[in-house]
């Protein structure tokens, strides 16, 4: 373990400097900023303000963009419904947020004919008309950056066979073993899964009762419930973590980056027909009101550009999928294993693609109360 | 019998000489007092009796024990501090009862020693309950001496208790000690830069300067007999005329430009020992001179003219300035509803040789 | 001092207090008030809905949950404030009698510790308690066997402790600094020892910075997050973690707003009882403090 990885920014703390660093830019400390003939504002997860992502942009488009980064999806789509979506632009966050803003009267939809060209590069399961950012057949967005959810192992301490099911982390073995990740529903829904319950159904109150039950039995071993990336790695690389539950590739890749190949996140079996694994999807649109529509396109074109997308593949937080086949040409063969990309079809054939859940209040609150009398 | 030795005490605080070979006996019972201006070092002596500071050189015996790395605590003395330090967050009774449960006295005992304390203090017994703050600053004064005589302690190291106070109650607070040193008994060292105060109280005076000690005698000796022009000043005015002064077996005689008449035949005793012959001061108080008006008996004159005069109630002072010199001389007679004298009047003033003192000169006296 | 009557439309007094007055309501009153509204909507699928129910009060005063939360939160508090306490009274009092030398330099050490940001201090604990972390390698080095704190509420609490005692420090050694001298000296002159001078003078006398530190800890303790997070390995979470888990991923902001008030009303209701303790014991103060007006 170097202290380079444990530095290395989170989400979470990444917040803390960048939106600093933001608001040095908007204040016009930035002398190009004055100049500028359109200013933009941009909120996204962390890799979409790389500054060689956002400064190309802004070169090719006399444009000026201030970034606001999300720390929680929910919260950010909560923030833009309360009337936040005046001050913004294009918006980066978790597909099922994006596919929400047209429903939701606070995002522009987008014709696909316009992003013909990006969507000519995409894999084949992501091609216009891409189903999950779709409503009453308009488009909400484009897919941007992607991977899977399922236990994020060390394969020094462990072998992959034993993780083929979220079986040991119910298992007194691995008691004060499991690290969960606190990133909002994803370390529920594996769960539900485990419990042989589809979270993406309206559930009844038995299911609701019977992922009680698991959350439970899974607090009981967890050693952590844990927010921040490094110090869910750093316990990972150490032993002191046999897994992690809820993370999947956004908390893997970037240790495989930096050579620690044993770390790996995989999808477990099927389960009484149930595939265990679920895909998680960012996308990019472009919000109601926007000064400039066409500027506002141009960004979300230059996002999905196969030289940007590599550029958000590889980052110093994460490292993820893009959807641009073009782009897994561009990568090298050490980045396409960093990436896993030779496991990715895998992946996607034993998952759920993710959406909010019907439940999700409730799920939420279920798994609130159950840390909260975990000790 | 000696209750305190100090024997050639020398005290540095880094390069800075503050006491220079002190020595002075103290004997059981007795009054003493330190005198001096500040920064004169009998603070620091005092903190040394304490054991409070360390001395760097010489030697202290209290009691015949040498105190020479004996903690406070462990000494017969007990302070009675300037600011008199009372235990604001503790009540008067357990204020003068602290330094008997330190001793672990049973509670009985503590009892009737308090009781006797604020009797022998004239403290109301309804004041035991209070706090220190509640009290005012006279009582407060004797509850600090309380404190420090309830476990009887052989000497009481008084750090200026009373500068704080106003005149008034000074003087009042003044007789109280006095009157407790005389019931008690207890060996007194007082610290005070007030002369006055020393001479009203003490048995025997020790006046220091600039980390010396000058004198140390009765308060007479040191008022009728100072040892340097600088003791003589200390206290009240008085006056000092530049003489020749030379011994002759058990007598002695002066010579000045300014005074004539009878100027022999002073006893040996009215110059100071440290003086063999030559050049001197001689004093005179100002109420040992009168004007010399008709057959006046007095022994030597002086002429000038009165400066400026002063009713002071029982007496009324005048300033002559000689004619010879231009000194000016301060002259106390009994006060008198009358003014004999105006200013501008020429007068001739007249003194007897036997209240004439001859002292050293300070080299450098201001 | 006295008094003077003064007019409301006074310009210069409006001008004076004008700028205090705007700021109180806007960045605590108005805010303040806000979060009382707040707390009487709902939410639905993450959007706000203006109910003016008591349904979220009535949730917040049904659910156990939240108030076991609340009371470990209550009982981390205390014990934070009793630990902060006892390693502050020695530090203060060798501050003032054993270091004089080194006073200001210790003083600038810890004001450094205590100035340096807070999330780079809680992640740098977590490199010394971690299993492969500094403290470890140091048990390792001196052959003892090694031990696993991190995330854990000895964890947790040792975060606590270490962010906010510079607070009962320096309201302790300022209390502290306060003691006349010469009430140590009384107190050796009439046989006490150390131990029984500063635990019948030094520590009775220290006592309004006592008072002073522990409230502030309390209250701080109260809002702590990164330290049962970062370093108590979230497991045991707090109520300032309660409430970031209401607002961000429940987006429930009522619910948020109450557990906020409840907080607060906490904060408020240990601040005010403290007040009666310390009106109790002020005797004592005012008079160190007319004692010191003399």
């Amino acid at each position: 373990m170097t202290l380079k990885n444990m530095f290395s920014p989170n989400r979470r703390e990444f917040l803390l400097s960048a939106s600093a660093a933001a608001a040095a830019a908007g204040t016009g400390l930035m002398p190009r900023a004055a100049q500028a003939a359109t200013s933009m504002r941009y909120m996204c997860w962390e890799g979409y303000d790389k500054p060689s992502i956002i400064q190309s942009f802004e070169a090719a488009n006399d444009a000026t963009v201030s970034i606001d980064l999300i720390t929680d999806s929910a919260a950010g789509f909560a923030k833009l419904a309360a009337g936040g979506y005046r001050d913004f632009d294009v918006v980066s966050s978790d597909s099922p947020w994006i596919a929400r803003m047209g429903p939701a009267g606070i995002g522009e939809y987008l014709d696909d004919a316009d992003f013909a060209d990006a969507y000519a590069g995409f894999y084949p399961q992501f091609q216009a008309p891409f189903t999950p950012l779709q409503h009453d057949g308009k488009s909400t967005g484009l897919p941007t950056r992607w991977g899977w959810v399922g236990p994020t192992v060390n394969t020094k301490f462990d072998t992959l066979e034993t993780w083929s099911s979220y079986a040991p982390c119910f298992d007194p073995a691995y008691k004060d073993k499991i690290c969960v990740m606190d990133w909002g529903d994803w370390p529920i829904l594996p769960m539900a899964l485990y419990a042989g319950i589809d979270p993406y159904k309206e559930l009844d109150k038995a299911e609701l009762e019977e992922i009680r039950k698991v959350l439970r039995a899974l607090f009981k071993n967890t050693r952590a419930v844990v927010a921040d990336l490094s110090v869910a790695q750093k316990g990972l690389l150490d032993g002191s973590f046999r897994a992690l539950i809820g993370g999947g590739t956004y908390a893997t890749s970037v240790l495989r980056k930096d050579g620690h190949k044993e770390i790996m996140s995989i999808v477990p079996d099927k389960k009484d027909g149930l595939n265990q694994g679920i895909i998680w999807m960012e996308a990019t649109g472009i919000v109601k009101g926007t000064s400039d529509v066409e500027k506002a396109k141009a960004l979300v074109k230059h996002m999905v550009s196969p030289e940007v997308a590599v550029e958000l593949a590889w980052t110093d937080a994460t490292c993820n999928l893009v959807p641009s086949k073009n782009a897994e040409d561009v990568f090298t063969a050490e980045q396409k294993d960093a990436l896993q990309v030779d496991y990715a079809q895998t992946a996607w054939n034993g998952s759920h693609f993710h959406d909010v859940a019907p439940n999700i209040d409730d799920l939420l609150k279920i798994f609130q109360e159950e840390l909260a009398l975990s000790q | 019998m000696t209750l305190i030795e100090v024997n050639h005490v020398e005290k540095y605080y880094g390069t800075y000489h503050a006491l220079k070979d002190i020595s002075l006996n103290v004997e059981d019972g007795e009054f003493i007092a330190l005198v001096g201006p500040s920064g004169c070092g009998k603070t620091s002596l005092l903190k040394i009796l304490a054991g409070f500071e360390d001395l760097t050189e010489g030697a202290l015996h209290i009691e015949g024990r040498s105190m020479v790395g004996v903690p406070p605590s462990q000494r017969p003395t007990r302070m009675v501090f300037q600011k008199l330090a009372l235990f604001p967050h503790k009540t008067i009774y357990d204020n003068i009862a602290f330094p008997l449960r330190i001793a672990k006295v049973d509670a009985t005992t503590i009892k009737t020693k308090v009781d006797e304390m604020i009797e022998l203090m004239h403290l109301k017994p309804e004041y035991l309950t209070r706090f220190p703050a509640q009290l005012s600053g006279g009582e407060q004064q004797r509850v600090a001496l309380a404190r420090a005589m309830v476990s009887g302690p052989s000497v009481l190291l008084l750090d200026e208790p009373l500068s704080a106070l106003d005149v008034k109650l000074k003087k009042s607070l003044q007789t109280e000690l006095k009157r407790l040193h005389r019931i008690v008994g207890t060996t007194f060292v007082h610290v005070t830069h007030d002369l006055e105060e020393a001479m009203m109280l003490a048995d025997r005076i020790c006046v220091m300067r600039a980390g010396e000690v000058l004198q140390v005698g009765t308060p007479d000796e040191i008022y009728y007999r100072p040892a340097t022009e600088f003791v003589s000043g200390f206290i009240g005015e008085t006056n000092l005329i530049d003489c020749e002064v030379t011994r002759s077996g058990d007598t002695a005689a002066f010579k000045s430009e300014t005074i004539a008449g009878a100027c022999e035949g002073l006893a040996a005793a009215q110059v100071a020992p440290a003086i063999e012959g030559g050049a001197a001061k001689l004093m005179v108080r100002p109420e040992k001179i009168d004007f010399a008006e008709g057959d006046h008996g007095l022994d030597c004159t002086l002429d000038g003219k009165v400066e400026e005069f002063f009713k002071k109630g029982a007496t009324t002072q005048y300033r002559v300035r000689l004619t010879q010199n231009d000194q000016l001389i301060f002259v106390e007679l009994p006060g008198a509803p009358d003014v004999p004298k105006d200013v501008g009047d020429p007068v001739t003033l007249g003194f007897n040789r036997a209240d004439v003192y001859i002292l050293k000169a300070d080299s450098h006296a201001g | 001092m006295r008094v003077k009557e003064v007019n409301w439309s006074n310009k210069g007094l409006l001008s004076a207090t004008g700028p205090l007055t705007i700021m109180l309501l806007l960045f605590f009153l108005i805010p303040f008030f806000m979060t009382v509204v707040l707390s009487f909507q709902s939410t639905q699928y993450y959007r706000l809905q203006w109910t003016w129910d008591l349904d979220i009060w009535k949730e917040v005063f049904s659910e156990y949950f939240i108030w076991r939360i609340m009371w470990r939160t209550l009982t981390m508090s205390a014990l934070c404030v009793v630990l902060c306490v006892v390693i502050s009274l020695p530090i203060a009092y060798a501050l003032i009698n054993r270091m004089k030398s080194m006073e200001n330099n210790v003083k600038i050490l810890i004001v450094f510790a205590f100035l340096a940001d807070a999330v780079l201090k809680t992640f740098g604990w977590v490199l010394v308690l971690d299993k492969s972390g500094v403290m470890n390698g140091f048990l390792a080095w001196i052959g003892l066997p090694e031990i696993d704190i991190l995330f854990s509420p000895t964890a947790t609490m040792i975060g606590m402790v270490y962010n906010l005692v510079p607070y009962t420090i320096f309201t302790i050694y300022l209390s502290m600094d306060r003691i006349d001298r010469d009430l140590v000296r009384a107190a050796y002159d009439a046989g006490a020892s150390r131990f029984r001078t500063f635990w019948e003078v030094t520590l009775p006398l220290s006592k309004p910075g006592i008072f002073a530190g522990a409230i502030l800890v309390f209250v701080l303790s109260l809002g702590v997050f990164l330290e049962p997070k970062v370093m108590g390995g979230g497991t045991r979470p707090m109520a300032a973690e309660l409430i970031r888990q209401s607002f961000e991923t429940r987006v429930n902001w009522p619910l948020g707003a109450a557990l906020t008030l409840v907080v607060i009303a906490i904060g408020a209701i240990t601040l005010a009882i403290a007040g009666k303790i310390a009106a109790r014991t002020s005797a004592a103060n005012a008079t160190l403090a007319q004692e010191d007006s003399k």
